[in-house]
């Protein structure tokens, strides 16, 4: 979808809101900026709904922890 | 009564204990106050009694220790009493002041008969080490170290610490799994008690395992609940308070009680009186996401909307003021247009008439001007005319003398002339007498005719031919006989 992870395309997102609210996108920009602000919304709302995290990476990673007691 | 056996005076058990009695009975007849830690109220439900275990710590070490009962009304009386002024009932771990009786029974021994508790000195006692802790957390400047930390936009993995049984644990995460939006939660349950004196050790161990794996996490929740207000003053010790205020990540507590907040609380990043309101927290991060996000898309679908309409309006008042402009600048020309014409035509019907009237002026004067100078030119002429005909007539007279003169000279004149003309006619007269032909052919001479003819050359006639002779008296007839030519002498 994009490189951008969501904090950045949530703040991107503020922008160019804030910018038409301002005014400050004339009607030659109005397409390109609409465009990039719809897949910023995707990748928002992606988040909302997803997460990738595993919990038997997780689980083996404290196994690990644990036999090292060294570790803090 | 004791017996004597073998040269040993053996007493029964009870014999002991009532000889105990008797003596403590003897000597403590009084009620005093005491202060002491009640470690645990021993409240047993059914009867409505508790048997409190009372003790004195030094350095951390059990120094004192003593059982202790508080009969069922006495308990109900204090326990109001605590609620009224420390907004929590009696528990374990807190110390007290009592008014206590020592008693003995013989089947359950020592133990201090409770029939009263100052519940200001415990407030005042649990307040100060609360206190204490906050104060060092304070001057050791970390007090508010864990709110300084960042919590992700989505706080979406969550490291739980709580009880997999309890009602605090299911309540949260029912509240997240089952959130009507969709959010979606990852979190992972670290299990440790959060009731009791193990309650520090263990949680401790547990934030532990979680730093050694808090790249998979967002946020620590500490939830505990259906534990009532019981044994929370674990939350207010100085060394949990501050692992969680220096633990790298943000955390959130949600401990379910209705009494002050303890240090715990105090200083974890967020703080939610219950472990619903805790995950109602999360989902409300999320919302504050996902409602901007919502109305980004709002805003942009309207805003663009808008722009574009308005550009669109602009662009229809340009054209309408352009045709007005464009309309009023034709109208004015055209305006300017007459009255120009108005003022041309006026003008020029002005300088017409001023022309005319110049003209009709020039035209009376000509004429005037003419009709002097004809004047003035007839009576000239008629001046001339009469000195012509006067320098006529003188003229004419002088021109009549001369002709009269002249006639008379050629009268005079004349008849000289003629006397000499007719004289010299005379001599004329009598030659051309001499040369007529009747006198020519009177002299001899005749003239000879060729059919009518006069012959002059000898070529005309050949012989046979009839001529015709005239002489002065008539006619000869001849017919020629022959012709010879006269030779030159």
């Amino acid at each position: 979808m994009s490189d951008v992870n969501y904090t950045e395309a949530f703040e991107e997102l503020q922008r160019i809101v804030s910018e038409i609210e301002q005014g400050e996108i004339s009607v030659d920009e109005l397409s390109e900026k609409v465009k990039r602000a719809a897949l910023l919304i995707k990748i928002c709302k992606s988040k909302l709904a997803t997460t990738e995290e595993d919990v038997n990476k997780i689980l083996k990673e404290l196994d690990n922890v644990s036999i090292d007691p060294n570790e803090d | 009564m004791s017996q004597i056996e073998n040269n040993k005076t053996i007493f029964s058990l009870l014999e002991v204990t009532t000889s105990i009695q008797k003596t403590i009975n003897e000597r403590y007849k009084s009620f005093f106050w005491v202060k002491a830690e009640m470690n645990k109220l021993n409240l047993y439900k059914q009867s409505g009694h508790c048997y409190p275990e009372l003790v004195e710590k030094k350095n951390g070490k059990v120094v004192a220790q003593v059982k202790a009962v508080l009969w069922k009304d006495d308990f109900n009386r204090i326990n109001n009493n605590f609620k009224h002024t420390l907004k929590e009932s009696l528990k374990d771990g807190i110390k007290i002041l009592f008014q206590a009786r020592i008693t003995f029974d013989p089947a359950h021994g020592l133990s201090l008969w409770i029939t009263d508790i100052d519940p200001s000195y415990t407030l005042g006692d649990l307040e100060r080490e609360k206190q204490e802790t906050i104060n060092r957390l304070k001057e050791e400047g970390i007090f508010y170290r864990n709110k300084t930390l960042k919590l992700p936009l989505l706080p979406q993995r969550i490291a739980i610490i709580s009880v997999e049984t309890s009602k605090g644990y299911a309540d949260f995460i029912r509240v997240i799994d089952t959130n009507s939006w969709n959010y979606k939660f990852f979190y992972h349950l670290f299990p440790s008690l959060l009731q009791g004196d193990k309650v520090v050790q263990s949680i401790s161990e547990q934030l532990k395992k979680i730093k050694s794996v808090r790249h998979h996490f967002d946020v620590v929740a500490i939830i505990r609940g259906g534990g009532g207000d019981v044994g929370l003053s674990c939350y207010n010790d100085y060394k949990l308070a501050k692992e969680i205020a220096l633990f790298p990540m943000p955390v959130i507590t949600g401990i379910g009680h209705a009494t002050n907040e303890t240090v715990t609380e105090m200083i974890s990043f967020s703080n939610a009186i219950t472990p619903t309101k805790l995950a109602e927290y999360l989902l409300q991060t999320f919302h504050n996401f996902s409602v901007p996000v919502q109305e980004a898309e709002k805003k942009l679908i309207d805003k663009s909307r808008r722009l574009l309409s308005e550009e669109s309006t602009k662009f229809q008042s340009e054209v309408k003021l352009f045709r007005s402009m464009t309309e009023n600048i034709l109208s004015s020309n055209r305006n300017d247009l007459k009255s120009t014409t108005r003022s041309l035509l006026q003008h020029a019907q002005y300088l017409f008439k001023n022309e005319k009237e110049y003209l009709r002026s020039a035209r009376v004067n000509i004429i005037r001007g003419t009709n002097t100078i004809c004047n003035i030119a007839k009576q000239e002429i008629q001046n001339f005319a009469k000195a012509v005909r006067k320098d006529s007539y003188s003229q004419l007279n002088k021109f009549n003398l001369i002709v009269f003169q002249l006639r008379e000279k050629l009268i005079s004149r004349s008849g000289m002339q003629l006397k000499n003309s007719s004289l010299e006619l005379n001599n004329i007269e009598k030659n051309i007498a001499n040369m007529s032909p009747a006198n020519v052919l009177k002299r001899g001479y005749s003239i000879t005719r060729l059919n009518g003819r006069l012959v002059t050359s000898l070529s005309q006639v050949k012989s046979d031919d009839v001529i015709e002779t005239t002489i002065s008296e008539g006619n000869i007839i001849s017919i020629v006989k022959s012709t010879n030519k006269t030779t030159d002498q």
